[in-house]
């Protein structure tokens, strides 16, 4: 059989089968009982009226046994005129057969034990079929055994028992029906915040991914669901609209070199120049081709990065060692502002990372220290580990600091503080989005504070290594190509 | 313009250009051809195949993304023949896997585009190169005079108070000399730096006009120039 496609219908069925398995055990029991209790009543019947004919019988004086009719009041009462009444000797002759019962034996030869010290109450059928409840009992009777056995028809009893079953196939059918019903309508109504949930949720695109699914402030598994989901969806569309934001700044930047080109390229082929006009003009397009070269080479990082293809090869990783080559990095820049750079801290600290992302990242933020810092000052560089077993590395400067309002979005895809700027100190805001990339990809985080016209420090913090170191850092800068 | 001095012997030398962007191989073949070398243009990876066989090339520069046979196909077919020729890998993928898998199927080097002319240039002379001794430590160009082995340099007569790096710049700009060097190549070779990423350039750049003023500095004569949009040239532009 298919199974039915809905649950509300799948609940019912459910249901009502297990009604009507229930109901039906209860109904049988009721039968039973029923049936019991009406055999229990006319084996009561039967003791009551063997103990008053026992004292109806008596010998005739040719030794024939008789019964005295005339003791009844009422002798038209129903257990009266349908008994049936047998009394046998001990040794099986019949002594007394009652007239309902005439020729036909009741219960046929008396087995041993039969009526002694007490009622046998046994079924029994006559004959002619029919159905009986017969209860023996001895009685002496001057000198003689007689094994009195006195018998009511079942018949009443089944014809109850089968109004009950009549009653109860027409009763039945109809309470299931009925629960069934119900069953249904509480079904559907209990189910029908899914079905509201599924009609908004279809109306769900990347387009439209601010609807949210109602019922979310039911107390019960539904709402607990619709909650969940709503969540889901929050994060979506946060994450859709950071990529769309993404999308639209990269495609802003890479547009603003792109008119550059053409432009200095269309005007410099107006020109009737000389040679080394040109070379200017072509020299200057090609400038704008190295920005844009850089600009899509960082955006493949960050598109390897975000798609969780960016493999990460572990070593473990000297912090002091690290920053120091980060730093050298800059030395020709530093003397040229009369800046000065310090490395200090602990000399034990490291972590386990990738050498060449983790100096990517030192180089950023140091990079962008020394670009900030005006001429004659001092950065700062302090390795030390805490107590939480975290390697923290603080990157100084006292340059002009950030603004407090634009300090939380430092970390963003094209964020710049100073717009204008960008393009003579050459970056498209990229740098530290990669740092904390980085650095949290390694599991630490990366924070700012900075107090406006004061500088600013960088707080990278990493977990701890204990690991032994292996090798030298220099080794892994083997991987450079050939050339 | 030419990107270096013309040398009698490189008529000689064989490049095939296996690249299906043809303005892209048409550049390729006229900056090549400048330098100096022979050069034959394939644009597709069928006909590439079968110039390899059909003649002798000194060095095959070889597109990766090809329609039909990949690079890589030719690649590993070249090489099960048993063709010892020199290839150089050009791939618009930065994947590291893709690098692993070019000098897996052995390439001699690999070049990710988009890449300064000069730094193929200066690749090709590199795989030309290979296995002949450089034994030349010691350059001129007009009064001024490098002395590798001993570590000096002089102007004029005058000897110059390097530093290790300065030295070393001076010493890849002999080698390169009249040909233009990126700083791209600077922050490889040089500065060995492996990630494409990292803010060099105001590094070279500051480094460059240090060097600028110790070696031309206070000599009429200039020598070291810088060349807009590409790089740095040691070069005698007002030499005969």
């Amino acid at each position: 059989m298919r199974r039915p496609r809905h649950l509300r219908t799948r609940l019912t069925l459910w249901y009502v089968s297990v009604l009507a398995g229930l109901l039906t055990l209860a109904w049988a029991c009721t039968c039973a009982l029923l049936f019991f209790q009406l055999r229990s009543q006319l084996d009561r019947f039967a003791i009551e009226e063997i103990e008053t004919v026992e004292g109806l019988f008596y010998f005739t004086a040719d030794g024939q046994l008789h019964i005295r009719e005339n003791y009844h009041n009422h002798p038209e009462s129903k257990e009266v005129i349908e008994r049936y009444l047998e009394v046998l000797a001990p040794d099986g002759a019949v002594l007394f057969r009652n007239e309902r019962l005439g020729n036909r034996p009741l219960g046929g030869p008396p087995f041993s034990g039969e009526g002694v010290g007490g009622y046998s109450a046994r079924s029994a059928r006559l004959l002619d079929g029919t159905r009986v409840r017969l209860v023996s009992r001895v009685h002496v009777l001057d000198g003689h055994h007689l094994l009195i056995r006195l018998a009511h028809s079942e018949e009443t009893l089944f014809t109850r028992l089968r109004e009950l079953m009549a009653a109860s196939l027409v009763v039945l059918p109809v309470v299931l029906a009925a629960a069934g019903l119900a069953g249904y309508g509480l079904a559907r109504r209990a189910l029908s915040p899914i079905e509201q949930m599924a009609r908004r949720a279809q109306e769900i695109t990347p387009e439209k991914l601010d609807a949210r699914l109602p019922n979310d402030q039911a107390d019960d598994e539904l709402g607990q669901l619709a909650r969940v989901f709503n969540q889901t969806l929050a994060r979506l569309e946060q994450a859709f609209e950071q990529l769309r934001r993404f999308t639209s700044d990269a495609s802003h930047e890479l547009r603003t070199p792109l008119a550059m080109i053409r432009s200095v390229g269309e005007v410099g082929l107006q020109k009737d120049g000389a040679r080394a006009e040109y070379r200017d003009i072509i020299g200057s397009m090609l400038e704008e081709v190295n920005r844009l070269t850089t600009l899509i080479d960082n955006l493949l990082t960050i598109s390897r990065a975000d798609s969780g293809s960016i493999q990460l090869h572990r070593t473990v990783v000297p912090v002091m060692a690290l920053a120091r080559e980060a730093a050298a990095l800059f030395e020709i820049l530093l003397e040229e502002k009369a800046q000065r750079l310090f490395v200090e801290g602990e000399e034990d600290a490291q972590v386990e990372g990738d050498y060449v992302f983790l100096r990517q990242a030192l180089v950023n933020v140091i990079h962008n220290a020394v670009k900030y810092s005006p001429v004659g000052e001092t950065i700062l560089v302090r390795v030390r580990t805490t107590a939480s077993q975290l390697v923290v590395v603080e990157i100084q400067d006292h340059g002009p600091g950030i603004p407090v309002e634009d300090q939380p979005k430092i970390f963003n895809r094209f964020y710049r503080v100073d717009k204008a700027r960008w393009r003579e100190s050459g970056g498209a805001g990229l740098g530290l989005s990669i740092v904390k990339w980085t650095i949290e990809a390694h599991g630490g985080t990366v924070t700012l504070s900075s107090v406006p016209n004061q500088g600013c420090t960088f707080r990278i913090s990493l977990p701890a290594s204990d690991l032994p170191a292996q090798g030298s850092p220099a080794g892994l800068l083997g991987q450079r190509e050939s050339t | 313009m030419q990107w270096g001095a013309v040398c009698p012997y490189k008529g000689y030398v064989h490049i095939l250009v296996v690249e299906d962007e043809q303005k892209m191989a048409q550049a390729l073949r006229e900056g090549l051809e400048a330098d100096g070398y022979s050069v034959r243009a394939a644009y597709t990876g069928e006909e590439g195949a079968y110039l390899i066989q059909a003649q002798p090339f000194d060095l095959v520069i070889l597109d990766v993304m090809l329609p039909g046979h990949d690079g890589f196909e030719i690649l590993a077919t070249l090489r099960k023949r048993g063709t010892r020729t020199p290839v150089m890998l050009l791939t618009s993928r930065d994947a590291v896997e893709d690098r692993v898998r070019g000098l897996d199927t052995g390439a001699d080097d690999y070049l990710v585009k988009p890449f300064a002319f000069p730094e193929l240039l200066a690749r090709t002379r590199a795989l030309l190169r290979r296995g002949k001794p450089d034994a030349n430590p010691h350059f001129r160009l007009a009064d001024l005079e490098m002395d590798v082995a001993r570590r000096s340099v002089v102007r004029n007569g005058q000897s110059l108070d390097l530093t290790a790096r300065e030295f070393d710049l001076v010493e890849y700009l002999f080698e390169n000399q009249g040909r233009v060097v990126s700083r791209e190549m600077l922050a490889r070779d040089i500065w060995h730096e492996t990630s494409r990423q990292t803010p060099l350039d105001n590094v070279i750049d500051a480094q460059m006009v240090r060097l600028r003023r110790k070696l031309d500095g206070q000599f009429d004569r200039k020598l070291l120039h810088t060349v807009r949009g590409v790089g740095f040239v040691l070069r005698d532009e007002d030499g005969p």
